[in-house]
């Protein structure tokens, strides 16, 4: 079997908040097709690992490639000192396209309906027609059995259906990644279900995915590979099989607290 | 003086004080928006003119800042200007003085508005501008609708300053007949219809607020 493409690469990433290292030379690459999960315990640097990925936050140092543009490398500056130099705005929307991010709390927009919330990236972003972006909608609705939701407002829905929601509007742009931050936090068990069996219905699709998540059972069943992170490092990495065998005593003493 | 006449004059007056609100209220929340702009600018200097000119306009009178106005290009420059200039006059007071008041209420709206939104929308690929007009500013609106109600209702009375300068708006034409008649009835007409104004312009608020219910 031929190496599936590298979708996404990030070298060596760096980022720190008010001088305190939150990333320290971070490095990950995901091919097409495969689900990784993030695991580490609070502050570890995940979510800024998630957010410097889809350039909600400008990392410091290091590289960011998406299917082989690049979003920013590392170049010296006029002093000599290096630091991350983004790519033109022009090409940042391209690279924009490639992927989508699902929040811990939704961030639905609550002044447009479930259909509304889908279809208006699409229409206004991407230029689709009206038509095909609602067929679009309706297919993903039907998909994440929330058909008979379109017209409701997420005020209206449960926690869960909210998240479905948002995972909807997220691959109504067709990404080729989908990250997700923590997508279960904000829900009670019984809501966090129907979510996770949304992800897992996704990973057999092949939709390529990199999860920050709590939920090692989850993480377990649905990823290719799992990242433990810890102090803005990657400490482990392997197949789940490989990480819940691990012997570094960290990890084990991690993943048998939770699991 | 008959009733009828009386209520007639008055009406006259009414319609100026109508005239004075709804321009008010047509070139101060636009103005207000671009003052609020100002005070949220990244450029310093922007942030400080602009801050600077709400405090002047709240921290005086409404009345000061009429006859200023009013007043500024004879006492000031020498410009001779004719009484055509006391409309417009009024007019210019009302809408530099409101801007500032609503500039703060916009302002208030727009910082108010969770990250998450700014966030979501930039994943999803819109633009600064496209984030603005089609998530935060209908969402801003709503919230900003019970204070610019007050604010709304508070213009309506203080029309009655423009006979600071003479203008015949209904204070100026109630007071002018109930001196001339050292009668109190045209006084308390003018007070039912400023009160019949203001209960029309909050029915109309409150309309619009339950229309805008249809979300949280």
């Amino acid at each position: 079997m031929s190496e599936k493409a590298v979708l996404l690469e990030m070298n060596h990433v760096k980022k720190s908040f008010d001088g305190k290292g939150v990333l320290e030379d971070i490095s990950l690459k995901v091919r097409e097709g495969e689900v990784v999960s993030v695991i580490g315990p609070s502050g570890s640097g995940k979510s800024t690992l998630l957010r410097c990925a889809t350039l909600l936050e400008h990392m410091d140092g290091g590289e960011l490639i998406y299917l082989g543009q690049t979003a920013c490398s590392e170049k010296p500056d006029k002093q000599g000192k290096s630091r991350c130099v983004y790519a033109s705005k022009a090409e940042l929307k391209e690279i924009r396209k490639s992927f989508g991010l699902v929040f811990q709390s939704f961030h639905l927009f609550p002044h447009y309906s479930v259909m509304k919330n889908i279809i208006d990236a699409p229409i206004h972003v991407d230029k689709v027609p009206h038509g095909e972006a609602v067929e679009r909608a309706e297919r993903l609705l039907a998909q994440l059995g929330l058909s008979d939701k379109a017209d409701n407002f997420p005020y209206q829905l449960s926690g869960g259906q909210q998240q479905r929601v948002s995972i909807a509007r997220a691959l109504a742009l067709q990404p080729k990644i989908l990250f997700f931050d923590e997508p279960t936090s904000a829900l009670d068990p019984e809501l966090t279900v129907e979510v996770l069996k949304v992800i897992k219905e996704l990973a057999k699709e092949h939709m390529t995915m990199i999860i920050v998540t709590h939920e090692m059972q989850f993480a377990r069943e649905v990823s290719d590979r799992i990242v433990f992170m810890e102090h803005g490092v990657i400490v482990e990495e392997g197949s789940p099989e490989e990480l819940f065998a691990t012997e570094n005593p960290r990890v084990k003493e991690f993943i048998n607290k939770l699991y | 003086m008959s009733v009828g006449s009386m209520i007639t004059q008055l009406l006259g007056g009414f319609l100026m004080t109508v005239e004075i609100f709804v321009l008010t209220l047509v070139f101060s929340l636009p103005l207000g928006l671009l003052v609020s702009f100002g005070r949220m600018s990244k450029v310093k200097i922007v942030q400080l003119i602009s801050k600077v000119y709400i405090s002047i306009m709240r921290g005086t009178p409404l009345m000061l800042q009429i006859i200023v106005v009013y007043f500024a290009p004879y006492y000031v420059f020498r410009i001779r200007v004719g009484s055509g200039y006391r409309f417009p006059a009024v007019i210019l007071a009302f809408v530099i003085n409101y801007a500032a008041y609503f500039a703060e209420i916009y302002r208030s709206g727009i910082e108010s508005m969770p990250v998450g939104q700014y966030e979501a929308a930039e994943v999803l690929g819109y633009s600064k501008l496209q984030t603005f007009v089609r998530i935060i500013l209908p969402q801003v609106f709503k919230r900003v609708l019970p204070p610019i109600t007050n604010e709304t209702i508070t213009l309506v009375k203080d029309t009655s300053m423009a006979f600071t300068i003479s203008i015949a708006e209904m204070f100026t034409i109630a007071k002018q007949i109930g001196a001339a008649q050292t009668n109190i009835m045209p006084l308390l007409a003018a007070g039912v219809f400023y009160y019949i104004f203001n209960l029309i312009v909050a029915t109309g608020m409150e309309g619009l607020e339950k229309k805008l219910s249809y979300y949280r």
